[in-house]
């Protein structure tokens, strides 16, 4: 069975075990395989629990285009990951974790800023966070979602000369998401003047 | 001819031009590139859904000196009845077909914009990539030998969902003139004895079966059959 066939046959997510069964052959020889595939650029490498080596195997090699995209940010950078229907790429500029929380509450997507909170812990210009914010109209939203994250996880601190900034930004919408208020977070509603989109519960998710 | 690389650094180009976002479809061969099933391309095609980002796009393509084809009979002669005509332009030795709407006598529907696969951002030039079963749907409309070694390209690259591209070519002749089956059977049927590209059986079946009984239904129903592919250079 050529290389090509090989990958046909596999296509999809495989063990090494799984590829021994189904090709009836020796995990050492499965082993062998993979890294023939890789080297063709048809495998790509995850880990599951327990550092079980997980191989997404591909029958095209695909051009490696642009830079990542949001959900790829996310992904890598918070603690819960999202799962996106379509493949995002940037190919103009790289996207920084503070431009990916803005573009994230612009998505109006509850699951996608829900997992964008995690990125708070990784800003490292907050001054770039607010360029983005007001390019965006979205300071309070942005300052807002920072206070809701704080109470639940581990964040960087923000400087007292951003924070004041981000307050002093107009509020055009005041929902983050269409029609959804939050019953736990009232006081950083109040104080921002913006609806948070999440209740303490969802938030639990970041203890875990 | 133009390579993924060039194509990206145009898109680029286009993109620091243009002053608000607009979005768009890539189909065809640039489509291809993008899924790595093709290495270059003749023309780059986009699909517009809306006026505003179409006039946006020709302009910038302009602004960065491409030109208008006037004469496109020659090209798509379909399009002298058509009421959202392309704008072809041309510089740098590539050409941009640049379609609103539709292509050829296929319409963009809210199920092809579900099954996009990628999106890539280019500044403000947004392009999102349709599925592979849409583009061999697409390119099922024309004559031309090359669609044919493209579509065998992503029969044997991808696993092709067929049950898609049979309910899109269902919901095409719905919303237009063309029965669109009989196109793909025509087509599957090439693909299949000329190229030898595996085609499953039954879908050729299943797909002759409902063409025969659309242009059944259209004769009883008194209406005229187009069963003209396009032929375009």
């Amino acid at each position: 069975m050529g290389l090509n066939e090989t990958a046909k046959a596999l296509e999809g997510l495989q063990t090494a075990d799984t590829i021994a069964k189904k090709l009836w052959i020796s995990k050492r020889t499965a082993v062998n395989i993979i890294w023939k595939l890789r080297k063709k650029g048809l495998v790509e490498t995850g880990y599951g629990k327990r550092k079980i080596r997980i191989y997404k195997i591909s029958r095209i090699k695909k051009p490696d285009l642009g830079y990542k995209g949001l959900y790829e940010v996310i992904n890598k950078n918070s603690r819960l990951k999202i799962f996106a229907k379509e493949a995002h790429r940037i190919h103009d500029h790289k996207l920084t974790i503070e431009e990916a929380i803005v573009r994230a509450v612009e998505t109006g997507d509850f699951r996608t800023i829900l997992a964008a909170l995690g990125l708070f812990n990784k800003v490292k210009n907050w001054s770039s966070l607010l360029w983005y914010a007001k390019k965006a109209g979205a300071t309070r939203k942005v300052g807002a979602l920072y206070d809701a994250a704080k109470n639940s996880m581990k964040v960087r601190k923000m400087d007292e000369r951003t924070r004041k900034a981000l307050k002093k930004g107009k509020t055009k919408e005041r929902y983050i998401i269409k029609n959804i208020k939050s019953k736990d977070f009232k006081d950083i509603e109040n104080e921002w003047n913006v609806h948070i989109p999440f209740n303490k519960a969802d938030l639990e998710v970041y203890k875990e | 001819m133009i390579n993924i690389t060039g194509q990206n650094e145009l898109f680029k180009l286009i993109g620091a031009k243009l002053e608000q976002k607009a979005e768009c479809l890539a189909i065809g061969g640039s489509a291809m590139m993008f899924y790595g099933a093709k290495t270059e391309t003749k023309d780059v095609d986009l699909v517009f859904i809306d006026k505003k980002p179409f006039d946006a796009v020709k302009k910038a393509l302009f602004e960065i000196g491409f030109d208008e084809k006037k004469n496109i009979k020659v090209i798509f002669a379909h399009y002298e009845i058509a009421k959202n005509k392309p704008i072809i332009m041309e510089g740098m030795e590539t050409r941009f077909d640049l379609f609103l709407n539709e292509v050829i006598s296929f319409k963009i529907t809210p199920a092809i914009l579900d099954r996009i696969k990628e999106v890539h951002e280019f500044g403000n030039l947004i392009i999102k990539i349709i599925s592979p079963e849409d583009i061999i749907l697409l390119k099922c409309a024309t004559e031309r030998k090359k669609d044919r070694n493209d579509a065998a390209s992503l029969i044997g690259k991808f696993d092709i969902d067929w049950e898609i591209i049979i309910k899109e070519s269902i919901r095409q002749t719905e919303i237009g003139q063309d029965i669109f089956p009989v196109y793909l059977f025509d087509f599957l049927y090439e693909l299949k004895e000329d190229f030898k590209i595996d085609v499953p059986k039954d879908v050729i079946k299943k797909v002759r079966k409902i063409g025969e009984k659309m242009m059944e239904d259209r004769l009883s129903s008194g209406e005229i059959i187009k069963v003209t592919k396009f032929k375009t250079k």
